[in-house]
C-alpha cells in the first residue's frame, strides 16, 4: 500500500508539482525511445532539424509557426499571433512541465503529422532545439 | 394549473430559443475546433459568440417573457431533488417553463459558460497564469458533462411526460392551460440578436476583426522578441476596426 501511495505521489511529482529541465526531458525520450526500439541511438540534433522543417504529408512542418529559426519569435499560421521562442536558451519556460509539453506535442504534432510522434521523434527535435542559442 | 382544458400554448418566445440553439451550436463548434491550430481562429470566434451569447441572455433573464426569467425558475436545491426522485419514480411533477432540473442546467451552463469563454479568453492573450489554460479545458470539460445530463434529462422527462421537449424548444409550444400562455414572440429582439451575431460572423470573416485573434493584448506584455515592433503596429491598425 505504502509503496503505491510512494509512486502516485512520484508520478505526481514529476507530472505536475515540481519543475523539469529540458535535459530532463530529452533523457526521457531517449529512454523512452530505446525501450520501444533497442537499435535505437541517442537522439540526433541534425535529424530533429530535418524533422522540424519537412513537411510530413499534411499542409504544415513545425517550422510553419516556429519558423526556421526557433531561437526567435514564431508566428501562427491562421491568426497571425506571435508564438515565443521555442528554444529553451531563448525561452526558460520552454520544456519545464510535463503536462504543457505533453499537450503542446500532441496538439501540434496532430496537425504536422496526422498522428502523434514516437518519443525518437520528440527526443531528435528536442536534441535540435537544444544546439540553439 | 387548470388540467382540464389542454390546449397548444405558446411558453417559449423567440429570442430564448434562438438564443438556446445558437448557445448549443457555439459550444458545440468549439468544442470541435479545439483539438487543431487550423481552427485556432475559428475556436476563438465560436469562444466570443458564446459570451455575447450568455450576456444577451443574463439580460433576457429580466427582461424576457415569463418562463425566460430568472426568477421564474429560480428553484431551491430541495425542490431540484424532489424533481429528480419524481422522475426516478416514473411520475415526474409537470412544469411548463423549465423544470427544477432543467433549471439548474441552465444556471450551470450560464455559469460554466463564463468561466470557460473568460479562462479561454485570457489564456489566448497570454494575460495571468498557465493555470487558466488547464481551467479552461476543466470548464470546458464539465460544460460538456452538463450538457450530456441536460440531453439524457430531457429525453427522459420527454417520455415521462409524453411530451417533446425538444421540439418544444424548436416552436416555442407546449400542451397547457390558457393561462398559462405567454403571449408575446418578442421577434424585433430575437431579429436583434440573430443580426448581432450574424453581423459579428460577417466583421470576422471578412477580416475586420482580425486584431482579436493576432492577439495584441499579449504584444504589450512581457519581455522583448524581435517581433513585438511590427506585431503592435498591426494591432494599432486593426485596432480603430475592434468594435461590433
Amino acid at each position: 500500500m505504502r509503496i503505491f501511495a510512494g509512486l502516485f505521489l512520484l508520478a505526481l511529482a514529476s507530472t505536475a508539482v515540481f519543475a523539469q529541465t529540458p535535459a530532463d526531458f530529452l533523457a526521457g525520450y531517449s529512454q523512452e525511445a530505446k525501450q520501444a526500439n533497442p537499435g535505437h541511438g541517442e537522439p540526433s540534433a541534425q535529424r530533429g532539424q530535418r524533422f522540424f522543417t519537412a513537411l510530413h504529408g499534411q499542409e504544415w512542418s513545425c517550422a510553419s509557426c516556429h519558423t526556421r529559426n526557433p531561437a526567435a519569435a514564431g508566428k501562427h499560421a491562421v491568426t497571425g499571433k506571435l508564438i515565443e521562442p521555442l528554444a529553451p536558451a531563448a525561452n526558460a519556460a520552454r520544456f519545464s512541465r510535463t503536462a504543457k509539453v505533453e499537450k503542446w506535442f500532441k496538439r501540434n504534432c496532430n496537425d504536422v503529422l496526422g498522428r502523434t510522434c514516437t518519443a525518437q521523434e520528440k527526443g531528435d527535435v528536442l536534441a535540435y532545439l537544444l544546439t540553439l542559442k | 394549473m387548470s388540467e382540464l382544458i389542454q390546449n397548444r400554448i405558446l411558453v417559449w418566445d423567440l429570442p430564448t430559443r434562438w438564443f438556446h440553439w445558437l448557445l448549443a451550436a457555439s459550444f458545440a463548434g468549439a468544442w470541435l475546433t479545439s483539438e487543431s491550430e487550423r481552427y485556432s481562429a475559428l475556436h476563438v470566434m465560436l469562444g466570443y459568440t458564446l459570451l455575447g451569447l450568455i450576456a444577451f441572455r443574463l439580460v433576457w433573464g429580466l427582461a424576457g417573457t415569463r418562463y425566460a426569467r430568472f426568477k421564474d425558475f429560480a428553484y431551491s436545491p430541495a425542490r431540484v431533488v424532489q424533481y429528480v426522485k419524481s422522475l426516478v419514480a416514473g411520475k415526474p411533477e409537470h412544469y411548463l417553463g423549465h423544470n427544477p432540473a432543467g433549471a439548474l442546467a441552465v444556471f450551470l451552463l450560464l455559469g460554466l459558460g463564463i468561466a470557460t469563454g473568460v479562462s479561454g479568453w485570457l489564456t489566448y492573450n497570454e494575460i495571468g497564469g498557465e493555470w487558466l489554460e488547464e481551467a479552461h479545458e476543466l470548464f470546458a470539460n464539465a460544460m460538456l458533462v452538463v450538457v450530456g445530463v441536460h440531453i439524457a434529462g430531457v429525453v427522459v422527462s420527454s417520455f415521462l411526460h409524453r411530451e417533446n421537449l425538444a421540439r418544444a424548444m424548436v416552436t416555442g409550444y407546449k400542451q397547457g392551460g390558457p393561462d398559462g400562455s405567454i403571449n408575446k414572440k418578442r421577434g424585433i429582439a430575437a431579429l436583434l440578436l440573430i443580426a448581432a451575431v450574424a453581423g459579428f460572423w460577417g466583421l470576422w470573416f471578412n477580416g475586420k476583426l482580425d486584431s482579436l485573434v493576432s492577439g495584441q493584448a499579449s504584444a504589450q506584455t512581457e519581455d522583448g522578441g524581435g517581433h513585438r515592433d511590427e506585431e503592435d503596429r498591426r494591432g494599432r491598425k486593426d485596432r480603430h476596426d475592434d468594435d461590433d
